[in-house]
């Protein structure tokens, strides 16, 4: 019972990551229209940067600054490379993203190194809070507030702010929105660094539980996508939801049959396809 | 009503190309202050595209347009409507899943009379449905809406086209009630119509446009006089019921 709870609790873990980084995913895929591909070196950029920063500044400096460099990074990179693609061939932009992923992973191998490194948290939270549950850490738990806390913050931006109310326009009509006074360049532009700020927090949560790989990003990746689809293109809340559902499951499956345990997330890809292709809160515009 | 004062708008010899088919082939017109000006024309014959170019999102690829009198030819959009200029579009186009609330947040507000309680004041209607999506709206709605939404701009300047497309009679006359209460506040205003009798019977001047060019102009009045004339050159929609 302990070890299902146990890989269950690591699922839901392993699935916030994927719904992070599925928020930042869907944020750009609606408003700017891009598959990003290099979402994933993002998210290990996030990593490495904090990994870098957290002698100076600490562990919680550190936590701040890198998911808000790696988004400044991202504002640059949309401004000099992604910003002359829009209204093209959606090809373009996935090969252009796809391109950048694997140089952003190579840079991080040169700098860095091929091989993992320790990101370690504060020793506060490194302890089991429970006996019996010893996988409940500090950390963990950390992770699931800080998850929920960004999550609701973007959310809160998105319905309250005006800002959040042309990102949510323009993820339906951008050409109107631009006729009403927006400029919709530095619209997307905020849309993008903000995705990647999303995927940077992962990759700062992440190298506390998993450690830094050049290639942490690319592992998360797909499960995003799945994570995306599983909730319903459009949906952000159903990218959250997509992704703690495939991290759970994959979870479950661990206990019971480890082999099957990243299989498991296409066949409730495959599964959701086929009852409901829209996915489970897709519907037409955001947070809904 | 006013005689032109002196120019807002004037677009020479606009050519306007959606890929390869070249749908406005020279178009020239004037707005002056204060005016209500219709453009009229068929189904196709390239009004909704005038609008677009002059709202510059599908531009000219020749020609110029002069807006207050700044050069605005390769302008984006939201530099236009940041000028002063108000655009309604065809269909519409309300953010359906957004509130109408927050639809109203979406414009970049310019300073001067129209602030959301003022526009509140204006439509009571949007103000008692402020919290339903804008897809649950009726037609006549959403039209008030996107008239709105393009106030809060505060414009000098509102082009609208066909407000009147798929409502009912009833609240045709009450769209067409409000767009003449702007001009009469000042607004000059670019009017789109497939219905000829219901924009005449509220516009100063009127083009009438027929193959991506204008082929005729003159004041309301003087068409209205002579209705063969609208007839041979509009061509359709000309059944004073005003429905096609």
């Amino acid at each position: 019972m302990e070890l299902l709870l146990f890989n269950i609790f690591n699922g839901l873990i392993v699935g916030l990551f994927y719904a992070l980084m599925a928020l930042g995913l869907s944020l750009i895929l609606g408003l700017n229209g891009i598959i990003n591909f290099a979402n994933g070196s993002f998210l290990a950029l996030g990593g490495y940067l904090a990994f870098t920063l957290k002698p100076e500044i600490g562990f919680w400096g550190a936590l701040v600054a890198s998911p808000l460099l790696a988004g400044l990074i991202g504002l640059v990179i949309e401004r000099g490379l992604i910003r002359p693609l829009y209204g093209r061939d959606p090809l373009y932009s996935l090969l252009l993203t796809f391109g950048l992923a694997m140089i952003i992973q190579t840079m991080l191998r040169m700098t860095w190194g091929a091989n993992g490194l320790p990101f370690k948290v504060p020793d506060f939270m490194s302890h089991p809070l429970s006996q019996t549950y010893f996988f409940l850490t500090g950390y963990r738990v950390f992770v699931v507030v800080l998850t929920i806390l960004a999550a609701g913050s973007l959310f809160a931006l998105l319905q309250f702010t005006r800002v959040g109310v042309r990102i949510r326009a323009g993820n339906s009509d951008l050409e109107t929105v631009s006729a009403l006074g927006i400029n919709i360049y530095r619209l997307r532009a905020v849309n993008f660094g903000l995705g990647i700020l999303m995927a940077g927090l992962a990759g700062v949560l992440a190298a506390g539980r998993l450690g830094l790989t050049p290639t942490m990003g690319a592992s998360l990746l797909m499960p995003s996508f799945v994570a995306i689809i599983v909730g319903g293109v459009g949906s952000l809340m159903g990218s959250v939801l997509g992704g703690i559902i495939i991290g759970v499951a994959s979870g479950i499956v661990t206990t019971y049959y480890p082999a099957a345990s990243q299989v498991v997330i296409y066949l409730i890809m495959a599964v959701v396809l086929i009852v409901r292709p829209r996915g489970l809160l897709g519907q037409e515009g955001l947070l809904e | 009503m006013s005689q032109t004062n002196s120019e807002i708008l004037r677009a020479e010899d606009l050519h306007t190309y959606y890929g390869k088919s070249h749908i406005l082939q020279g178009v020239s017109l004037t707005v002056g202050e204060g005016e209500l000006v219709t453009v009229l024309g068929r189904n196709g014959a390239g009004k909704t595209t005038t609008l677009r170019t002059l709202m510059g999102l599908t531009p000219a690829r020749h020609g110029t347009i002069n807006l207050f009198d700044r050069d605005i030819t390769r302008w984006p959009p939201h530099k236009i409507a940041k000028l002063g200029v108000g655009y309604v579009p065809e269909g519409r186009k309300i953010f359906g899943h957004l509130t109408v609330h927050d639809n109203l947040r979406v414009p970049a507000a310019r300073p001067g009379t129209w602030t959301l309680n003022t526009i509140y004041d204006l439509f009571p209607r949007l103000a008692e449905r402020r919290s339903s999506k804008g897809a649950n709206l009726s037609g006549g709605e959403q039209e008030m809406l996107a008239i709105a939404r393009a106030l809060l701009l505060n414009p000098k300047f509102l082009m609208l086209d066909e407000p009147s497309q798929g409502l009912a009679p009833v609240i045709v006359d009450e769209v067409m009630h409000t767009i003449r209460q702007m001009r009469d506040e000042g607004i000059a205003v670019l009017l789109i119509e497939q219905n000829a009798w219901l924009a005449l019977g509220s516009a100063d001047r009127a083009y009438v446009l027929g193959d991506g060019r204008i082929v005729d102009s003159d004041s309301a009045a003087a068409f209205l006089e002579n209705k063969e004339r609208v007839k041979a050159l509009a061509g359709a929609s000309l059944d004073p019921a005003g429905t096609q």
